[in-house]
């Protein structure tokens, strides 16, 4: 057992994902280790971030704002609303350059094992959004499903297609498949499967 | 395909252990608990498979953080190079040519081995999950793409028993029925695909399978069939013959009996039906007789010829479907067989690519044609010349 303070750092660090207890143990030690300056940025930056950095309101993005850079810019698409599950998928699908429209963040997948169901994301807001009469200016076009394509993610996408279907909004799934690059040979069957499924017309 | 060389670390009761293997037939000797059995798991191991018989912690020496096991395979006109890593608390990591995979499922396809020790009796009088492994394994080994298959059916099956186990749902019951029915969908089709593939398995394997029993048994037969409480008899007859199968047919027989068993399988707080409950049917017959379930009516000596015959099925098959002959590891299995079982798995190994074999016996059969021999005492391991 360590000195009290120190042993309290390790439990917090050990309580973050993807760390264990060696490696909270080996980064405890390490921040021991930091200049009084080093420390105290760090100790800012963390409260900092919980002080300043919320969701958006409408899209339960990341934000300093009320709303999220995406949801205040008005030259996006605002017909169309693009599914994540997390505020990091969307970085990824900005960096493409490929989708201008607007966001919406799950905050999670649905997955029992872990106790987590529809309720348990942003599913109701996300339905609120879809509400504007087809025709009408504000009324979303279409909603591409996002969501990682895992069992899980899947999971979660087919449930987001029942629930939207009805309501006259078209929604899309990103194509999973083949990865670029790889051999054909070599695919996993499940992958391929899927790709064959969701194979287009050339042109 | 061949493994030149095997070199392990912290691996069981193995502090360090090499061995330079031969092509042909190899044998280790040793007194029963000295680590024989080792050896031939950590060959298995090579194969991405996982253990033929624990998990992966169990693999670690006492005392150790980790397991190393070190192969060089020769398949065909490559060598390649095969590193994997134990850790308790998370999936073994494996490196070929000292780059890493992404997962071991790549072993698979560079090396092929079918183990047969002496517990294998349980194929024919053991539980279901054995037979299904079984099988599962051979669906892999023959096309290792299909692993996604498996890996998919695993964890659809651990949700969809996740959600019925928390049942009743709190909120509006319309959202959790919604939920369920999602991962209905998930499950007859991960379901569909599996069992699709078993009964492809099971088809291919069948004729070498019987072919084998003739020949072990000196006569007789040996059916197998697939159990299953959601698909027709008819349907698995048929694809057991060679018909082509339809997979949304079976994940729509798979579909309509989830919706008709819903409301018991949410008062069971499980999954009621699919691939994880089937199981394979094992029938032998004497000469001139008609085909008998084996666990309740066959002696013990038709019982072990029956499993005998899948084993050696296993290899034909591989062998048959892969243009390479897979690495045979044998378990202390002549012990356990009679002069006659004995001379035929001889005769059938002496035709086969690359052996190991363990034996307890000294001067055990084979040791005077095995081109290299090892002995083994408490966790080492010694070429004997
Ligand atoms: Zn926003």
């Amino acid at each position: 057992m360590y000195a009290e303070p120190i042993q309290r750092l390790i439990d917090e660090l050990a309580r973050l994902p993807g760390i264990g207890p060696k490696s909270a143990q080996r980064v405890a030690f390490h921040l021991l280790k930091l200049s009084e300056d080093d420390a105290g940025r760090l100790a800012d930056a963390i409260v900092d971030v919980k002080a300043r950095v919320r969701l958006c309101d409408v899209c339960f993005n990341v934000s300093d704002q009320e709303l999220c850079e995406y949801c205040r810019d008005d030259r996006r698409d605002r017909t169309m609303i693009c599914v994540v599950q997390e505020p990091p998928d969307i970085v990824a699908l900005e960096r493409t350059r490929e989708y201008d429209g607007l966001y919406h963040v799950l905050q999670g997948h649905i997955s029992p094992i872990e106790g987590i169901g529809p309720e348990d994301l942003r599913i109701a807001e996300l339905l609120e959004r879809l509400k504007a009469p087809p025709g009408s200016p504000e009324a979303i076009q279409e909603v591409i499903v996002a969501t990682n394509p895992n069992i899980e993610g899947e999971a979660t996408a087919m449930y987001l297609g029942r629930l939207i279907g009805p309501l006259g909004v078209k929604v899309t799934r990103l194509a999973s498949g083949l990865p670029v690059g790889g051999d054909l040979e070599y695919a996993d069957e499940v992958t391929l499967g899927r790709a064959l499924s969701g194979r287009r017309r050339i042109q | 395909m061949f493994v030149r060389k095997l070199a392990l670390e912290d691996f069981r009761n193995y502090e360090r252990a090499a061995l330079e293997l031969d092509p042909g037939l190899n044998l280790l000797i040793g007194r029963n608990a000295q680590g024989k059995t080792n050896l031939l798991e950590a060959l298995y191991l090579l194969s991405g498979l996982g253990s033929p018989r624990s998990s992966d912690s169990a693999l670690i020496r006492e005392g150790a953080d980790r397991a190393l096991v070190h192969g060089c395979v020769v398949r065909g006109s490559r060598t390649l190079e095969i590193d994997m890593e134990f850790r308790s608390g998370r999936g073994p990591r494996a490196l070929v040519n000292k780059t890493a995979v992404p997962g071991t499922r790549e072993l698979s396809e560079i090396t092929t081995c079918v183990f047969f020790g002496p517990d294998e009796l349980s194929l024919i009088k053991g539980s279901p999950e054995g037979r299904r492994r079984f099988l599962d394994d051979v669906i892999v080994k023959l096309r290792p793409a299909r692993f996604g298959i498996r890996r998919e059916w695993d964890r659809v099956l651990k949700q969809r028993n996740a959600l019925l186990r928390s049942w009743p749902r709190s909120g509006d019951p319309r959202t959790a029925v919604e939920t369920l029915e999602v991962w209905d969908e998930a499950f007859a089709r991960a379901g569909a695909a599996l069992a699709a593939a078993r009964l492809e398995g099971l088809g291919a394997l069948l004729p070498f399978c019987r072919k084998r029993y003739e020949a072990v048994a000196g006569g007789g037969r040996i059916e197998i069939g697939y159990v299953s409480s959601w698909l027709s008899e008819a349907l698995v007859l048929e694809s057991l013959d060679g018909a082509e199968l339809d997979p949304g047919e079976l994940q729509d027989a798979l579909a309509s009996r989830l919706r008709e068993l819903r409301s018991r399988e949410i008062e069971r707080g499980q999954s009621l039906i699919g691939p994880q409950r089937d199981d394979l049917a094992v029938r032998l017959a004497s000469p001139g007789e008609t085909v008998r379930d084996a666990r309740s009516f066959g002696s013990q000596g038709e019982q072990r010829t029956g499993a005998l015959a899948l084993k050696l099925a296993e290899f034909d098959l591989l062998s048959d479907a892969l243009d390479e002959t897979p690495i045979l590891l044998l378990d202390d299995v002549f012990s356990e067989l009679d002069p006659a079982r004995r001379a035929s798995l001889s005769d059938a190994v002496r035709d086969m690519g690359q052996a190991v074999l363990t034996s307890a016996e000294p001067g055990a059969k084979g040791s005077a044609t095995a081109n290299t021999v090892y002995e083994v005492v408490s966790g080492e391991v010694r070429r004997r010349d």
